[in-house]
């Protein structure tokens, strides 16, 4: 019994001499304390002993022998209780009511001893209980994590479709069970044009999880049923910018930028209105593509530049941000970009876990060694995701992802499709 | 550079000083900072973000929430601010919700 420990309470701070001599006998390791001192309440600030038995007279109201208890727990195990008594055997039954257990006189050293030892065996067995209990716990919470990981899988579009003369690819990798990136693509207009959304709720876990699913709800249904009627005015419609490069020529009135700017200007709406205490918003590029001419008309939410790859290889040509994250601000105006993807064009859209993943020494991939990767002409879009992606795993080896990544590869074939 | 954070509050502002990274994992001590300034009834939250190497998705969400906890009227200015971390804020717009200058 060396390996014992004991918090010894008496209001006089004078227990029993017989109970000290047998403790002490079985090589105990105990400490004396008043009441008061084992409650913090002596003004001394004295710490709780750690101890595995709290030996309390039966004369102390259970109440106060509890709160002792509570105490140890903070910094230590919960003790198990033994009260003990020289004379008030009455005093007893109010705590073996609460399931305390008992040392009363003669307290001969086997005596003590063999009281403390089943003491001790009902301790590991709780602790052990306690263990398995949490244990079980977790694992519950693992499975309720890998549903809401399915169920948010239903929130990612099943397929990619096929176009004649287009190579689409994608990479989504969560960091954690569940996400808050993703991505969506859907055919708009009678199927003429097509939407493609890359999308990066800011902050992680549940609650990141929680609004992915809403705002990729608000996004394809309000795309998807917008009509043509605009909810914005006509001023707001028309580009405020003109690029040069492969991106460029203006194209007004465009078939899709209704859906897109109600999809955008209505979830932003929404989330503002209703949500706006949460502090969740989204950084989005969402873009809407004419396969037949390679037209690409776009609003990009404060979200890292997507870059057209031009097929002759060279810098991309960054598709800067129109306006800011959707959700944050109320009433704020979004402007629509164009580009246009010529055939051996190259759109790589991605979201901020690829510049920012990080190597076993925490350093980040970057944003140079990224365009560096994309300066090479393109063949496919699945090769430029395989390209970008072999970097990235070359670059992080063993080291744990820390961001969600998604990557999308919008490549129109050099021949006509 | 591990995270940390420290609030001073004098007559109308509260003064929040940042170092290190700021990401999911740092954010709410950033948030509870924003909550203890906000309390505080302050006109002017001035955050010193001279040695914030970096500042993540989380990061922005604590400016938002700092700003939808403050109130219109109060201003809410972001010194210093490295290279990167300027353009985390642009990039999303948030120049317009918080002062980015120099000092």
């Amino acid at each position: 019994m060396s390996d014992a420990t004991a918090l010894l309470v008496h209001p006089e701070g004078n227990p029993p001499p017989d109970l000290l001599s047998a403790l002490a006998h079985e090589k105990v390791a105990f400490t004396v304390r008043t009441p008061d001192a084992a409650l913090g309440a002596a003004g001394d600030e004295q710490p709780v002993p750690v101890a595995e038995v709290l030996l309390a007279p039966a004369t102390m109201p259970p109440r106060t022998v509890r709160a002792v208890s509570r105490r140890m727990s903070e910094t230590g195990p919960t003790p198990i209780v033994v009260v003990y008594t020289e004379q008030d055997f009455a005093a007893l039954d109010q705590h073996i009511k609460l399931g305390h257990d008992y040392l009363v006189p003669p307290f001969l050293p086997p005596l003590v001893r063999a009281r403390l030892r089943s003491c001790y065996e009902r301790a590991k067995l709780s602790r052990t209980m306690e263990e398995v209990e949490a244990q079980a716990e977790l694992l519950s919470y693992e499975r309720e994590l890998r549903i809401g990981r399915e169920i948010q899988e239903g929130f990612l579009p099943e397929g990619l479709p096929m176009l004649d003369g287009w190579d689409l690819d994608v990479r989504f990798s969560p960091a954690r069970n569940v996400a808050g990136d993703f991505y969506d693509v859907f055919e708009l207009v009678n199927r003429r044009r097509l939407a493609l959304v890359v999308a990066d709720v800011c902050d992680k876990g549940v609650g990141a999880a929680l609004f992915m699913a809403l705002i990729r709800s608000l996004l394809r249904h309000t795309a998807e049923h917008s009509g043509l009627q605009s909810l914005m005015t006509a001023n707001q419609l028309m580009p405020d910018q003109s690029d040069g490069g492969p991106g460029g020529a203006h194209m007004i009135p465009v078939v899709g930028a209704t859906p897109l700017m109600n999809a955008v200007v209505g979830t932003n709406g929404y989330l503002t209105r209703n949500h706006s205490g949460q502090g969740y918003f989204a950084t989005m590029f969402f873009s809407v593509l004419d396969p037949v001419t390679g037209n690409l008309v776009y609003i990009n939410g404060g979200h890292n530049p997507p870059l057209l790859i031009p097929r002759e290889g060279g810098p991309p040509h960054p598709l800067e941000p129109t306006g800011p994250a959707v959700g944050v601000i109320p009433d704020c105006a979004f402007s629509l970009g164009y580009a246009k993807v010529r055939r051996g064009d190259t759109l790589f859209v991605y979201t901020d876990g690829v510049p920012e993943a990080r190597n076993a020494a925490g350093e980040f991939f970057g944003d140079d060694r990224l365009l560096e990767l994309l300066r090479e002409p393109v063949p496919s879009g699945r090769a430029l995701l395989a390209r970008v992606e072999g970097a990235l795993w070359e670059h992080s080896g063993s080291a744990e992802q820390h961001d969600d990544i998604t990557m999308m590869a919008v490549n129109r074939a050099v021949a006509a499709g | 550079m591990p995270f940390s954070v420290s609030v001073t509050t004098s007559a109308d502002t509260a003064t929040i000083e940042l170092s290190g990274e700021l990401d999911a994992a740092s954010a709410p001590a950033f948030h509870d900072t924003i909550e203890k300034a906000a309390a505080a009834g302050v006109g002017h939250v001035a955050i010193k973000a001279h040695h914030l190497t970096y500042m993540a998705s989380a990061g922005l969400r604590s400016l938002v929430f700092a700003r939808q906890k403050m109130g219109e009227d109060v201003r809410i200015t972001v010194a210093g601010a490295t290279a990167p971390v300027a353009r985390t804020i642009r990039q999303a717009g948030f120049d317009r919700s918080v002062t980015l200058v120099d000092e």
